[in-house]
């Protein structure tokens, strides 16, 4: 072999102990979960098999579907309302929706479902009319806060809290000269809001409403305690039946997880999206300036 | 619709909470004139010059800009806010150029100069694209306009941005220290283009601190301390042989 120039000659890091370790560590967990996956014969593999695509469990994946859609276009629209309410130079108007954002994201949505679920304990008859005429139309609260209205409400009025939160974060993500330039163009408020803010807010807007989604569809398994036969009841119902808790569970679980992965592909694609159009100065060299005055 | 491209102010007055950063403030710039703001940092040069756009409001004073009361009407014994839109077009005869550039981050160079024409004028795109582009060759950006903000050097972003406040087609031209925030050696390019603006006979008022800058192209210079005009005068003139001791003591810190 010829010797090489010293200028010539590769450096080597060698490789130390913890560098097998780590590897080691992790093959010895994974390989001993996946061994008693495998051979623990409760976990009853051929059952979670036969009622993985069964109609009950595939309507109450529906169900959740249809709740999770539900809920997060109601509630980020109400959450649109609370958040512009919340900006309003008016103090009774940003209170109130202060006073509620504190209100929903201070209590447990187990609770707050159960509670809708049982409104009619504290309302059981509203009359729906217009004011100041004779029209109007006595309502049984009872009869119309099912299931699965009670679901809808409670999950849609917790998220609207939460929605608020990241849109106003949205708002206040962008500098106020933004604002200012767009006035001195003679901009009208809603030209500014159109054309200027709303853009620039997407980029925090977008990738934590996608967070949400995912928080949601997996949420919507609490309204299982109504008795909405969405994914969870509808394994729970077969499992009260058949005994074969864990490997209903399984099918649930599964379930859940195909799709939470399935909507963290489109996640990531509007979020590649949306960071391509807003094209941000470095923020490195703005504070360094803003800094020095 | 008056644009004379004057700007007058008389016993202006502002506070922040129980800060009082105006106190009692003239200013005159008549139609082509160049007119410098200089003095230390919080003298509140910069408020006045936002006041005359309407950034900040002003508590008291006349405040008179393109020959009519801006942002008020005078009626009987007070001064009357005007609504918005009225506002919008008092301020779209006023261009403004911030100290951060502040260019819209979501749209390329072209659609920054565009958005006001597009936008507030309602003109059409094709128009509005056609004197974009000359606007930004004409402050030397010829090609740069699908450029995204991020994607231009500071003395580049703040060309974009007096192209931008042109493309409206003011009377008046507010400058906010427009070189304060760029790196020394892209401070000339801006300047130039300043110069440039100077010749063609804009009415332009620039708190500055480029001396070099007030001392050739402006007509007129005031020197500002604690919310007072020190002194006022021929450009050359007070900073050449200055009267007043503040303004001595700061022209020796910043030469």
């Amino acid at each position: 072999m010829p010797e090489l120039l010293p200028e010539e000659k590769k450096r080597i890091t060698p490789k130390r102990p913890r560098d097998y370790l780590c590897w080691a560590v992790a093959i010895a967990i994974v390989g001993g979960l996946v061994h008693t996956t495998v051979t623990n014969e409760n976990y009853q593999w051929p059952v979670v098999f036969s009622y993985f695509t069964t109609e009950a469990i595939l309507d109450g994946l529906v169900l959740t579907l249809v709740l999770t859609v539900a809920s997060m276009v109601l509630g980020t629209l109400l959450g649109l309302v609370l958040a512009v309410m919340r900006m309003s130079h008016q103090a009774p108007i940003s209170g109130l929706a202060r006073l509620y954002i504190t209100f929903f994201r201070g209590t447990p949505v187990l609770v707050q479902l159960i509670f809708w679920f049982n409104i009619a304990a504290l309302y059981p008859n509203v009359s729906i009319g217009i004011p100041f005429t004779d029209i109007s139309t006595p309502v049984d609260v009872n009869a119309l806060m099912t299931p699965l209205t009670a679901a809808i409400v409670g999950l849609t009025l917790n998220q609207a809290a939460y929605m608020a939160e990241i849109i106003r974060g949205g708002f206040a993500s962008v500098n106020r000269g933004q604002h200012e330039a767009a006035d001195s163009l003679g901009m009208s408020g809603f030209t500014r809001l159109r054309h200027v803010i709303i853009p620039q807010t997407m980029p925090a807007i977008i990738p934590a409403t996608g967070n949400q989604v995912i928080g949601m569809l997996k949420e919507t398994s609490l309204v299982s305690v109504l008795g909405v036969a969405e994914l969870l009841n509808s394994a729970q119902s077969i499992y009260a039946r058949t005994y074969q808790t864990i490997p209903l569970l399984i099918v649930a679980s599964l379930w859940y997880l195909i799709m939470t992965m399935a909507l963290s592909v489109p996640q990531s694609m509007i979020e590649r999206r949306f960071s391509r159009s807003t094209r941000r100065p470095a923020p490195v060299a703005v504070a360094t300036k803003e800094s020095l005055l | 619709m008056k644009a004379d491209g004057t700007i007058v102010a008389r016993q202006l007055y502002k506070s922040f909470g129980s800060h009082e950063v105006l106190r009692g403030i003239d200013l005159s710039v008549k139609a082509g004139e160049i007119s410098c703001i200089i003095g230390p940092s919080g003298s509140g040069k910069s408020t006045l010059l936002r006041c005359v756009n309407g950034l900040e409001t002003v508590d008291r004073g006349v405040l008179r800009v393109n020959g009519e009361d801006f942002g008020y009407v005078e009626k009987g014994n007070a001064y009357h806010a005007v609504r918005p839109q009225r506002l919008a077009e008092q301020r779209a005869r006023i261009g403004m150029v911030f100290q951060q550039f502040n260019l819209f981050p979501n749209m390329t160079a072209e659609d920054n100069v565009m958005s006001g024409p597009v936008l507030v004028k309602k003109i059409s795109r094709k128009v509005a694209r056609e004197q974009a582009q000359k606007l930004l060759a004409q402050v030397g950006l010829a090609g740069c306009g699908h450029k995204y903000p991020a994607q231009l050097s500071g003395g580049q972003q703040q060309r974009v941005a007096i192209a931008r406040a042109l493309a409206m087609e003011p009377s008046i031209m507010l400058f906010d220290e427009p070189t304060s925030a760029l790196d020394p050696e892209l401070v000339g390019e801006v300047l130039a283009v300043m110069r440039d603006l100077a010749h063609h006979g804009m009415t332009m008022l620039v708190v500055t601190h480029e001396m070099g800058f007030a001392r050739d192209v402006a007509d007129e210079v005031l020197f500002m301390d604690g919310g007072v005009a020190v002194e006022r005068g021929d450009a050359r003139e007070v900073l050449a042989n200055p009267r007043e001791k503040r303004t001595q003591e700061f022209l020796e810190r910043v030469l």
